[in-house]
C-alpha cells in the first residue's frame, strides 16, 4: 500500500524535510556475503561499447540542421556593460541567432570571470566563436571582492552563517591538559570532467522540447527546464544514455541549456551548446577554497574535550555553504564541539557539489589536528582515534543504522604496523612513512526512486529506470540486483536508462545516492516480476507457489522438479511479465553513515620538497557491495582524485583582478598515471541491517574524504613537517621542513 | 599550434618545413627536425640530452615535437598566455611581479619575469651546442638574449631564419634533473643540466630565467632575485645543482 510519510531527504549532506509516498519495502535482506551475482565481481555492462568508442555521449550526438551555440563571458571579474553592440555579430557568415543581456542567464552585470553576457548560433562551432568575438562590449571594470576573511567582515555571504555548538567549549578548555590549535587552508578545485558540460536543445512546434545533456540528474534538468519555459513537465523530455565525468558539477541545467534551449526556440532548430575547455575552467563550478581555523583539547590520557573550528569558505558568487565543520561534528565522541561556517561572497566563479562537498576539505584539517594532538601527547595516532570513537550520532543522539569503524581499524593494523619498516627505509634525503585519516560521510540515499522490470518471452529481463549512470558502472550494478532476484545469469539482463520519456522518475546521481536510492527499488521490481513468473508456474505444473523458487535461469521446486524459465515465458508469446518496484522508505530516528579509514606510504626529499605517495590502503565501510569490481574502481577513481588534490591541482586566481590563471590543463595541473600510488582496496561488505532491502550504502564519495589528511599524515610521520596548505606544493612541503627544523633548534636551544 | 589557437600569433599561411629541415642523427650532428623521442632513446646522444627529451611533454608530444621547435618555444607565463597587456606583449608591466608567480624566473627577472620553459635547451647550453642556421653557425648561447625596452624578442633568429642543424659535441659526463609538479608531463619549475669536458664543467638551468640560463657555477645563486612566491626555487636548484655536478665529477 502507498503510504505517506515525512521524510529527511540528504543529499551532499544538505538535509530537507519533505513528503514521499513510499511502497512498504517488504522484502528481507539478502544474507550477508557473496551471492550468485550480487557480490561478485562483473565486469561493466557496456565496457567494450566504451572502450571501442561505439558508446554515444551528448558530446557525439549530432542532429540534423543543429546550430552550435557560444557564449560570450565576461573576462572580468566583476564589470558593468555600458553598451553592447551585437548587430556585427548578427551579419556574421553563418549566424541564426544571438543574444545579448537580459535573456535568460544573460547579464549586463557580470560578476564574477566568465559570467555569460551574450550568445552565439551558427551553422558550425568556428562561425558561432568568430560570431562571438565581433560582438563589441564597452565595460566599464568594477572593483571586485576577493578576500574570503573581508567578505565575513563586510557581511558579505552567499547564505547565513551555521554556527552549531552543544556541550560547552570553556568546560571543555578547563578540562583539556593539552589544547593544539592551527590554521589550515584548502584550495580552490576543478572537477575537469572529461567531457566538459553540454547539452542539446530541440523543439517540437512551441510547447515540447528535447534536452540531451551530460548530467548527474535527467529529472532535475527536466524539473528546472520546464519551469524555466512555463511547460508542462511532461513536455520536457531530457536524455543522457552515456556520460563523462560530473562529479558534483552537473546536478543541475546549467546557464548553456538555458541559452541553448532560448536559441533553439528562436531559430527553430536543434542547437548544440558546448562548453570549451577553457569555460570548463571557468564557468563549471569548483570545490570552494576554505580557511580553517581550529583547536583542539584532550586530556592527557587522549579523551578529546573540546572541538571548536572556525570555517570561511570561499564559496563565489553563489552556491551554498558545504558542511566544512561536518567531519569536526560528526566523525568522534567529543562533548564539547562548536562549529561556525561562513560562506563568503566573492568576485569568483560560484561553487558547485565536487564529490564529498565541504568534508573533502573538513576531514583534512581535523584529521590533520587530530594527529598533531597525537604527537602532543605522544599518543598511537591510531589509538587516539579508537579511544574517541563515537557510539552514535553525537548531533542529535540518533544511533547509527551501522557503524563498522573499529573493524575498518582493525583491518587498517597490517597496513599501519609497517610503520616502523618503512620509515627505516627512509635512504638519504628520502624520507618515508606512513599515516592514516578517517572517513565519514553520508550516503544513504532515500525515496522516491522507481523501476520497472520487464521479462519476456525469450526469458530476458530488462531493467527499465530513468536514472543515470555517470560513469560510476551503477548500470552493471542495478543488472546484478534484478539477476539476483530473477535467478537470472547477467546477460540475460539489461538496463535501459537515462531518458525521462522511457522509464520512471529516478534519484540524482550525486551524495553517494544512486545504488542506495536505486538498489532496492530495482530489487523491489525484479520481485514483483519473479513473483508473477511463479504464480504461473505454479498453475502450469500444478504446485504450491511456496514451494518454487527462481535460480540459475530456471523454475526450481522443493520437490526436485525444475524447468527452464523459458518454458514458463514462451507461453507470453508478445506478452510480457511487467514488475514494478520501488525504493522504500530509510529507517526512522536513524544516522545513516558511511565511514572508512585511508593508510598512506609516502617518501619525501626533504631538500627539494619532492612528494611521492607510494601506497594507498583504503579500508572503507558502505554496507553490502553488489559489484566489488566496480566498487574498487570508485575507490581508485576517488583516491586519484584526492590525489591531485592533496598535491597538484589549484585553480590560480590573480589577486589584483580576480581573473582566473589556470584555465588550461597545462596550467591547472591534475595527476598523470606515473603519479598513482599502489592501491589497495578493502570493503568490509557487511550489510546495513536497518537499511533497506539490500543493505547498501553509496561508495562515490567515500574514498576521495581521507585521502589528503592521510598523506599529510605520513608527511608529518616521515619528516616532523607539519603541513597545513593544500596543495602540498614544493613551496609547501619547503616551508614546513623548513618550520619544522626551526622548531626542533628551539627545542633542543630550551632544554 | 596553441599560440595560433589562442591568437597570440596572427597568420594566415602555414609553411611545412619538414623538406628543408635535416631529420636524423649522425655522429655530433643533429638535424633541427629530429623528434625528442628519437633523440631520448639514441645511445650516440649525450645523456643530459636524453634525459631532457624523456622528462619533456607527453609520449604522444615528443613523437611530433622537434628539437629545433623546442628551442624556439614561448614562455608559460599564464598572464602572457591569456593576453594580459604584459611588458612581453609590448605594454608596460610585469602583471606577474606583482600577481602570481610561483613558476616564473627567478634571474633576470625584471622587467619581464617570464620562464623559458625548454628542458632540452638547458641541456643543450650546458653541452656547448653550436647551431647551423641557412645564413650563419652561432653557439646556442646566442640564440637567446634577453628583451630591452627597444627590443622585446628573446632570440637572435631574423625573420625567415631557420634552425637546420645542432652541433653537439661529446662531453665527458652530462646530466639532466627536473623538479616537477607532478611526476611528469608538465614543465620544469626547475631544470638542472650539468656538462663536463676538458674545459670545464659547465651549469645550465631551465625555469629559472626568461631565456636558458647559463650559471656561472654553483655561488652565482646566490645572485638570483627571487620574488616572494618562487624562493623556493633556489631552494631546489642548489639540491639539483649538487647531485647534478656529483653525478658528472670525474
Amino acid at each position: 500500500m502507498a503510504r505517506l510519510i515525512k521524510t529527511e531527504k540528504e543529499v551532499e549532506g544538505r538535509y530537507t524535510e519533505q513528503w514521499v509516498v513510499v511502497d512498504e519495502d517488504a522484502l528481507e535482506q539478502w544474507p550477508a556475503g557473496a551471492r550468485d551475482t550480487v557480490g561478485r565481481p562483473a565486469p561493466r555492462q557496456d565496457g567494450f561499447q566504451r572502450a571501442r568508442g561505439e558508446a554515444q555521449y551528448t558530446a557525439d550526438i549530432q542532429l540534423p540542421g543543429m546550430l552550435h551555440a557560444a557564449i560570450l563571458r565576461s573576462p572580468f571579474a566583476r564589470a558593468q556593460i555600458r553598451e553592447i553592440d551585437l548587430r556585427m555579430a548578427e551579419k556574421a557568415p553563418g549566424v541564426r541567432g544571438v543574444l545579448g543581456p537580459g535573456t535568460g542567464p544573460l547579464t549586463d552585470e557580470p560578476a564574477y570571470q566568465g559570467a555569460p553576457v551574450a550568445a552565439v548560433a551558427a551553422d558550425t562551432d568556428e562561425q558561432a566563436r568568430a560570431a562571438m568575438r565581433l560582438i563589441e562590449v564597452e565595460w566599464e571594470q568594477l572593483d571586485p571582492l576577493l578576500d574570503p576573511d573581508e567578505a565575513v567582515r563586510r557581511n558579505e555571504l552567499v547564505e547565513e552563517p551555521n554556527h552549531d555548538e552543544r556541550g560547552d567549549i570553556e568546560r571543555g578548555l578547563a578540562e583539556a591538559d593539552v589544547v593544539v590549535a592551527a590554521e589550515y587552508r584548502t584550495q580552490s578545485v576543478l572537477h575537469n570532467s572529461m567531457e566538459t558540460h553540454q547539452s542539446i536543445c530541440q523543439w517540437e512546434g512551441d510547447d515540447h522540447l528535447t534536452v540531451y545533456i551530460s548530467t548527474q540528474f535527467v529529472w532535475g534538468v527536466r524539473e528546472r527546464v520546464a519551469k524555466h519555459f512555463g511547460l508542462p513537465t511532461d513536455h520536457v523530455r531530457v536524455v543522457c544514455r552515456f556520460m563523462g565525468g560530473g562529479f558534483g558539477s552537473k546536478n543541475g541545467p546549467g546557464d548553456y541549456t538555458f541559452v541553448g534551449a532560448e536559441l533553439a526556440r528562436r531559430t527553430g532548430r536543434p542547437v548544440k551548446a558546448a562548453l570549451t575547455r577553457r569555460e570548463e575552467n571557468l564557468d563549471a563550478g569548483n570545490r570552494n577554497a576554505t580557511i580553517q581555523r581550529l583547536r583542539i583539547g584532550a586530556r592527557s590520557d587522549g579523551t578529546l574535550t573540546l572541538l571548536d573550528g572556525e570555517f570561511v569558505n570561499s564559496t563565489g558568487w553563489d552556491g551554498w555553504l558545504a558542511s566544512t565543520g561536518g567531519p569536526m561534528r560528526m566523525l568522534y565522541a567529543c562533548e564539547n564541539v562548536r562549529t561556525v561556517e561562513y560562506a563568503a561572497k566573492l568576485n569568483t566563479p560560484p561553487m558547485l557539489a565536487f564529490r564529498a562537498p565541504g568534508f573533502v576539505e573538513g576531514t583534512f584539517g581535523l584529521e590533520c589536528l587530530m594527529d598533531e594532538l597525537a604527537a602532543e601527547l605522544d599518543l598511537d595516532p591510531l589509538e587516539l582515534r579508537r579511544r574517541n570513537y563515537a557510539q552514535h550520532d553525537a548531533m542529535d543522539e540518533r544511533p547509527f543504522s551501522s557503524k563498522n569503524l573499529l573493524e575498518c581499524y582493525r583491518r587498517a593494523e597490517p597496513h599501519w604496523e609497517r610503520r616502523e619498516a618503512v620509515r627505516r627505509s627512509s635512504d638519504g634525503t628520502w624520507k618515508r612513512g606512513v599515516g592514516l585519516a578517517s572517513q565519514v560521510w553520508y550516503g544513504g540515499g532515500g525515496p522516491p526512486s522507481y523501476a520497472w522490470v520487464r521479462v519476456g518471452a525469450d526469458a530476458r529481463a530488462t531493467v527499465v529506470t530513468a536514472m543515470q549512470d555517470i560513469g560510476t558502472g551503477s548500470a552493471t550494478a542495478m543488472a546484478q540486483i534484478a539477476a539476483e532476484e530473477l535467478g537470472l545469469p547477467i546477460d540475460h539482463v539489461e538496463v535501459s536508462l537515462g531518458d525521462t520519456a522511457r522509464g520512471p522518475y529516478a534519484t540524482i546521481s550525486a551524495g553517494s545516492s544512486t545504488i542506495p536510492s536505486m538498489g532496492p527499488a530495482v530489487r523491489s521490481a525484479a520481485a514483483d516480476a519473479a513473483r508473477q513468473i511463479i504464480e504461473i508456474a505454479a498453475q502450469r505444473h500444478d504446485r504450491e507457489q511456496r514451494s518454487l523458487s527462481l535460480k540459475g535461469g530456471r523454475i526450481v521446486c522443493s520437490d526436485g522438479g525444475s524447468w527452464p524459465l523459458e518454458e514458463i515465458t514462451c507461453l507470453l508469446e508478445s506478452g510480457q511479465i511487467l514488475g514494478q518496484g520501488s525504493r522504500g522508505p530509510n529507517p526512522a530516528g536513524m544516522r545513516i553513515l558511511t565511514f572508512g579509514v585511508q593508510v598512506a606510504e609516502v617518501a619525501v626529499d626533504v631538500e627539494t620538497g619532492e612528494v611521492r605517495v607510494d601506497k594507498i590502503a583504503a579500508i572503507h565501510d558502505v554496507g553490502r557491495v553488489i559489484n566489488p569490481l566496480g566498487a574498487s574502481s570508485q575507490v581508485e577513481g576517488g583516491i586519484i582524485q584526492g590525489l591531485g588534490h592533496t598535491l597538484s591541482e589549484e585553480r590560480l586566481i590573480d589577486p589584483a583582478t580576480g581573473t582566473i590563471l589556470t584555465q588550461t590543463l597545462d596550467a591547472y595541473k591534475l595527476p598523470t598515471i606515473a603519479d598513482v600510488p599502489e592501491i589497495v582496496t578493502d570493503l568490509v561488505d557487511e550489510p546495513d541491517t536497518h537499511l533497506t532491502n539490500l543493505g547498501s550504502k553509496g561508495l562515490g564519495e567515500p574514498p576521495i574524504v581521507p585521502t589528503a589528511a592521510a598523506i599529510a599524515n605520513a608527511i608529518r610521520d616521515a619528516t616532523g613537517a607539519n603541513v597545513r596548505s593544500l596543495p602540498i606544493s614544493r613551496e609547501e612541503m619547503l616551508r614546513a621542513l623548513r618550520e619544522a627544523s626551526e622548531r626542533e633548534q628551539v627545542g633542543a636551544s630550551a632544554t | 599550434m596553441p599560440l595560433l589557437r589562442d591568437r597570440i600569433v596572427d597568420a594566415t599561411t602555414l609553411v611545412d618545413v619538414r623538406a628543408v629541415v635535416p631529420r636524423g642523427i649522425d655522429g655530433t650532428r643533429i638535424g633541427a627536425g629530429t623528434t625528442l623521442g628519437e633523440l631520448e632513446v639514441d645511445p650516440q646522444i649525450p645523456h643530459a640530452l636524453r634525459e631532457a627529451c624523456r622528462l619533456a611533454a607527453s609520449p604522444q608530444l615528443r613523437a611530433m615535437g622537434t628539437i629545433g621547435g623546442n628551442l624556439l618555444q614561448s614562455t608559460r607565463c599564464w598572464y602572457w598566455r591569456l593576453k594580459y597587456p604584459c611588458w612581453l606583449h609590448g605594454g608596460d608591466r610585469c602583471f606577474a611581479r606583482a600577481g602570481v608567480h610561483r613558476e616564473h624566473a627567478v634571474f633576470a627577472n625584471t622587467p619581464c619575469a617570464s620562464a623559458h620553459p625548454s628542458d632540452p635547451a638547458a641541456a643543450l647550453l650546458a653541452l656547448d651546442v653550436t647551431l647551423r642556421t641557412d645564413r650563419r653557425e652561432l653557439p646556442l648561447a646566442d640564440l637567446y638574449r634577453l628583451p630591452t625596452d627597444d627590443d622585446r624578442e628573446m632570440t637572435t633568429l631574423e625573420p625567415g631564419e631557420l634552425i637546420l642543424e645542432l652541433d653537439v659535441p661529446a662531453p665527458e659526463a652530462s646530466t639532466y634533473l627536473k623538479a616537477m609538479d607532478r611526476r611528469l608531463f608538465t614543465f620544469a619549475l626547475v631544470g638542472v643540466a650539468t656538462a663536463r669536458t676538458s674545459g670545464g664543467t659547465r651549469i645550465a638551468l631551465s625555469g629559472m630565467a626568461p631565456i636558458p640560463w647559463l650559471l656561472d657555477g654553483e655561488e652565482a645563486l646566490d645572485t638570483a632575485t627571487p620574488l616572494p612566491q618562487n624562493a623556493y626555487k633556489l631552494e631546489i636548484a642548489r639540491a639539483l645543482i649538487r647531485r647534478a655536478l656529483a653525478e658528472v665529477s670525474a
